[in-house]
């Protein structure tokens, strides 16, 4: 009788399970995190593509990355929208649930980086919610934040990630595509942390 | 693939070696790259250093190698986009040797070792490019070869060399019996002058007895000096074939952590001791280097050592002129050896001869007495002895005579030539008692009109290569007393320095030779290099500048000691070093004495230079005219 309310008082997937456990150690591994969404919108807005790249005593782990497609038949489907090209792209390609899962795993309890990490975190939250989890539990870092410590920066004004890189000489890469901002970040966030001196 | 890997690899692929790899291996190594941001002047590593588990190519920015050599930082490769460094990983297993640090914001790729030495297993090419790189130091070599920078400061380019280079080694080694006390081996160590004593059984070499054994076991106290020496010697002693290498000694040594090795006629200790290397001989081995060569030129017993010893100074004058070491170095070092060689040789006369009779000097005139001689020039001597009694002169005078035939002779064996003009202590005329010296003097300064004619200019370029400081001194005094305001003296010289035949014609074409054997040649040594010597030779006993013979540095006192023509003087040194530097690669490439230079092999932009350098010697002359009258001779 009482089973439907035990399953009300979440009883989370496995994979999340697992996550939860890896909190109990402390980690020195940063993941820089770029994603790419349809919108803003939490509700109606959906992740199209994750990319992360881990930092590990100072050096960029090209091996140590994440790159994924999530397939949103019914998002586009929902706006009409064609999904050839994703189709034929070489890339990963997840469903969301899958995707997310596997990024779970990926993330473990590394430390987040990102450029305006804070919408990132709750896009990925809002899909989280969709797969009976909880929320993230990492701790995350923003390279726009960072910098106007750095810099000693009071006004509200956000800068761009395209201005962060001109402000700190980083080339420009060919494409625009979500892991190329991912790499950018990560090379922006080891300047900015030794810098600042971050341990 | 990663996009990001997939644009490390297109960027790769650009620079050697990793252009000789396929795409796959390219993926491979890039998927695994780390990628690491360097800011301006942070280290990656440095010297002692534990060595990383990976090399690195510059992504982006620029790393400076430096090794600390006397205290001090000195940066011995610039890395580039794409170059290679920090290879040591690969071949060494201890302490980095030099350090990396970034000259600006730099992007550095590390690749693991782990990664990247399957690949080299298949592709030997790779292998040979590392190796070849991480042995060489030169910076000629990477531009023909790729972009990489070799951190294997140490293995200099003659390591190769060092493989086939056999070993001189005492080949009459100190013996003695396990029953032999300790106090007798070290007695016959102290007598023969030796550090160290092979103990022998009839069947071969069982130990060795060096100082150190001595000193830790006999002076500690720990055993007494009448024990059997077997007990105190190393044991089993590390023998060697006779034909060993250098490279081969030094390895079995540091191996065995052992100052000696034994050669015996097959290599154990089985066999008949042929002899004993010592970690000096390995030193002397490697003696391209100017105080081994001292050091040797001060051991060798016979004009063919020195001679051979020489024929490595020529050598070493070549390479370094062309590592560009600046000249005025080379000529200090060079003169160096050259006067122990000279000492050598007046030395080995008198060992011959048994012990002078009374004091006397040695010196060198001309070239090696303003210590400027580079190449195997003419010897030019003078010897003084010190004053005797009327009814010993005759004795003595021969004694020196006899003691200048044999050192020129020697001297000749070696490779210096007789004077033509005879300007040597074997000669009668300048083999004489100090007085007579002191007279001769006197004579060319004070009435230089009635004896011109043995009068030479070089006479007045001396250096004591042995015998007495104060005759030398003696010497210099009466040509410093008689130059003072002597016009007469002065004019002469003005007029030999001007009477060189001028090296441009009036349409500032260069005279070359008319005839005999250097037809069409030009003669740098007389009508370019004399009239700049003989200049400055003029000018700093007209100010009385003391103790200065080298023509360089004359012209650099000079422009010091007479400001109003500095610019002259200072243009006239320039030039001397340019001709010099001109006429020893002349001399080398034929080795000969470079004094006639062939000009149609001569570079276009040396041709100017060579033009060019001639110049500054017009103002000298001018600068001569001037200052001196000169009429009373011409």
């Amino acid at each position: 009788m009482l089973d439907w309310l035990k399953h009300i008082n979440k009883e989370y997937p496995d994979f999340w399970k697992d996550y939860l456990a890896k909190f109990a150690k402390k980690s020195n591994r940063y993941v820089i995190l770029s994603t790419e969404a349809t919108g803003d919108s939490l509700e109606k807005d959906v992740i199209t593509y994750i990319s992360a790249f881990a930092v590990v005593n100072d050096t960029i782990l090209i091996k140590d990355s994440f790159e994924t497609i999530l397939l949103q038949y019914r998002f586009l489907h929902d706006n009409h929208l064609s999904n050839e090209y994703i189709i034929e792209s070489r890339l990963l390609k997840l469903s969301e649930p899958e995707a997310l899962k596997t990024f779970i795993e990926y993330l473990g309890n590394g430390i987040l980086v990102g450029h305006q990490i804070e919408s990132s975190v709750a896009m990925i939250n809002a899909t989280l919610e969709r797969l009976e989890c909880g929320k993230l539990r990492n701790e995350a870092l923003d390279i726009d934040i960072m910098h106007r410590k750095l810099n000693e920066i009071t006004d509200d004004k956000e800068l761009s990630l395209d201005e962060l890189t001109d402000y700190y000489k980083i080339k420009q890469t060919p494409a625009d595509s979500a892991t190329e901002k991912a790499y950018k970040i990560a090379l922006l966030f080891l300047k900015l942390k030794f810098k600042l001196g971050l341990k | 693939m990663n996009i990001i890997a997939g644009q490390i690899a297109d960027f790769l692929k650009n620079y050697a070696p990793f252009n000789q790899l396929t795409s796959e291996q390219l993926a491979e190594i890039a998927n695994n790259i780390r990628v690491i941001n360097l800011e301006k002047k942070q280290t990656l590593f440095k010297i002692n250093d534990a060595l990383h588990d990976s090399f690195y190519v510059v992504a982006s920015g620029v790393i400076n190698i430096s090794v600390i050599a006397d205290a001090e930082e000195s940066i011995i490769n610039k890395c580039h986009q794409g170059t290679i460094f920090g290879l040591r990983p690969f071949f060494a297993k201890n302490k980095y040797k030099t350090t990396a640090k970034a000259r600006e914001e730099s992007l550095v790729y590390a690749i693991p070792i782990a990664v990247f030495k399957p690949l080299l297993a298949n592709n030997s090419e790779v292998l040979n490019f590392l190796l070849e790189n991480f042995a060489s130091n030169l910076p000629e070599d990477r531009s023909t070869q790729g972009n990489i920078a070799s951190d294997g400061f140490y293995t200099e380019k003659q390591s190769e060399v060092q493989f086939f280079q056999t070993l001189a080694y005492n080949t009459t080694p100190l013996l003695a019996t396990s029953d032999n006390t300790a106090q007798e081996v070290a007695q016959l160590m102290a007598e023969s002058l030796k550090n160290n004593v092979i103990i022998f059984e009839k069947n071969g070499p069982i130990g060795i007895v060096t100082h150190a054994d001595l000193a830790s076991k006999i002076a500690t106290g720990r055993y007494p000096v009448s024990i059997p020496v077997s007990n105190i010697m190393s044991s089993p002693v590390v023998t060697v074939l006779e034909n060993v290498s250098l490279a081969e000694a030094q390895l079995l040594m540091l191996k065995n952590n052992v100052t000696h090795l034994c050669v015996t006629v097959d290599g154990t200790d089985k066999s008949v001791i042929k002899g004993v290397i010592s970690e000096h001989d390995l030193i002397a081995a490697q003696a391209s280097n100017p105080g081994v060569l001292i050091k040797e030129v001060k051991r060798s017993l016979s004009s063919n050592e020195l001679k051979e010893i020489r024929a490595r100074l020529t050598n070493l004058i070549q390479s370094s002129i062309q590592k560009n070491i600046p000249l005025t170095h080379i000529t200090n070092i060079a003169s160096e050896i050259n006067f122990a060689i000279l000492k050598r040789a007046v030395e080995l006369s008198i060992l011959d001869l048994g012990s002078p009779p009374a004091r006397f000097a040695w010196l060198s005139i001309g070239s090696q007495g303003r210590k400027e001689q580079l190449l195997l020039t003419d010897q030019d001597s003078i010897l003084v002895f010190e004053d005797v009694a009327q009814d010993k002169y005759i004795e003595v005078k021969d004694y020196f005579l006899k003691l200048g035939k044999k050192t020129t002779a020697t001297l000749e064996k070696i490779g210096y030539e007789l004077c033509p003009n005879g300007h040597m202590g074997s000669n009668m005329m300048w083999c004489k008692s100090l007085t007579d010296w002191l007279k001769q003097y006197n004579n060319w300064m004070n009435a230089t009109r009635e004896n011109s004619d043995n009068l030479s200019s070089i006479f007045f370029d001396c250096e004591l290569v042995i015998g007495e400081l104060k005759i030398e001194n003696a010497i210099n005094n009466i040509i410093s007393e008689n130059a003072y305001n002597n016009n007469l003296f002065f004019d002469f010289l003005g007029n030999d320095a001007l009477r060189k035949n001028s090296p441009l014609s009036f349409f500032k074409k260069f005279i070359v030779e008319e005839e005999g054997i250097h037809k069409d040649k030009f003669d740098i040594k007389t009508r370019a290099l004399m009239p700049l010597i003989d200049g400055a030779r003029l000018f700093t006993l007209s100010h009385e500048i003391k103790g200065i013979n080298n023509t360089y540095t004359r012209f650099k006192q000079l422009a010091i000691a007479d400001p109003k023509h500095s610019e002259i003087y200072l243009n006239c040194a320039e030039a001397y070093l340019f001709l010099t530097r001109i006429r020893t690669l002349e001399g080398l490439k034929n080795e000969n004495s470079g004094q006639y230079i062939n000009l149609e092999e001569l570079s276009k932009n040396d041709r100017e230079k060579l033009k060019n350098a001639l110049y500054p010697m017009k103002e000298l002359e001018e600068l001569i005219k001037d200052k001196f009258q000169l009429t009373q001779f011409s």
